[in-house]
């Protein structure tokens, strides 16, 4: 189903008119990149606050209240110009093993805000300028990978190693949904 | 020998044809550029939000005693796996114009942050001049951020 959507979109004038024009596309992905140093960045910041090894004069709370609209306008911003990129190469880059690995990296990272959210920075008042519990570093360790993944597997999707046409094993035919190529 | 020569023998070296040659060497190094380009906004948008008093209302100075690290680090990475970018291309870049608005922006970009950015906000400078200084680092950071993606496109 998502096959036959990814394929209609690919037909649309928007999604052409993206692939074929000279200067949107590097526009819009050197917005993606630059939109990383605003959102990786402030993110970055304020998990090696929660890890307790810097700005340890700062409140947590002051931290997150502070810092999170930064992290959302570039959120904004990184999935507008994500949606772009996608819908100008939708077929390949649905198949692509790293932008699906890079998917599952935001899914983790989402989960871990949810838990950090509703579990660890509940109790937060009493750890406001203190010792930052385990769990707060356990958090900020997780997201500190998972948005370093992202970045990684984002750059990669470019590269054609494991594209449709040069897919040869079972489990990645699996992994990728792609055709397994008989010959 | 004229820079193109320079270019090309730099091109012929072991180190540039090692990193052309392998599959996995150059995106490793680009991915790595990436990360530590995170690490770079992140440190400069944490004083530069702070000193605009649209961030942290620690004072830039406080956050300065952190953030510098974390700065020096990023731009140390961001040269050392820049230089390894371009040892593996340097023809190509030599002619692509996205290349030496990089450059020239980078220097500008090094010279606001470590001439004045940095030593202002280790004083506790505030005011419109502050304020200005501040502005011009951040655009000239996006500037660097931007040619150099433009790179791969040009």
């Amino acid at each position: 189903m998502i096959e036959g959507l990814v394929t209609k979109l690919a037909e649309t004038p928007w999604s052409i008119g993206l692939h074929e024009s000279l200067y949107m596309y590097a526009i819009t992905e050197s917005t993606h990149v630059m939109s990383i140093m605003l959102f990786v960045g402030t993110i970055a910041m304020v998990d090696l606050r929660l890890l307790g090894v810097s700005y340890t004069k700062v409140p947590v709370s002051q931290m997150l209240s502070r810092m999170l609209p930064w992290t959302i306008a570039g959120f904004v911003l990184l999935v507008i110009t994500g949606g772009m990129l996608f819908l100008a190469i939708p077929v390949r880059t649905y198949h692509s093993l790293w932008f699906r690995l890079k998917c599952l990296m935001i899914l983790i990272a989402a989960i871990n805000i949810a838990v950090f959210t509703f579990k660890v920075e509940a109790d937060k008042a009493k750890w406001d300028l203190g010792r930052v519990p385990r769990n707060s570093k356990i958090c900020a360790l997780v997201s500190l990978s998972a948005w370093a993944c992202v970045i990684v597997f984002g750059r990669l999707i470019a590269y054609n190693w494991f594209d449709c046409d040069s897919i040869n094993s079972e489990v990645l035919a699996q992994i990728t949904g792609c055709p397994l190529d008989p010959g | 020998m004229s820079l193109y020569h320079t270019a090309q023998s730099i091109e012929a070296s072991a180190l540039g044809q090692t990193i052309r040659e392998s599959t996995w060497l150059f995106p490793a190094i680009e991915s790595t550029h990436l990360l530590a380009l995170a690490l770079l906004g992140g440190s400069v948008l944490i004083l530069s939000l702070s000193v605009l008093g649209i961030g942290l209302k620690t004072a830039p100075a406080e956050l300065y005693k952190s953030a510098h690290r974390y700065m020096n680090g990023a731009v140390i990475m961001l040269l050392i796996t820049g230089i390894l970018l371009g040892v593996s291309e340097p023809v190509k870049l030599y002619g692509r114009q996205a290349f030496w608005v990089k450059m020239i922006s980078l220097a500008l970009a090094l010279a606001l942050t470590y001439l004045a950015f940095n030593p202002l906000i280790r004083r506790g400078a505030s005011g419109i001049g502050m304020r200005s200084v501040t502005a011009l680092t951040m655009a000239a950071w996006l500037m660097v951020a931007m040619s150099g993606r433009w790179i791969g496109f040009s």
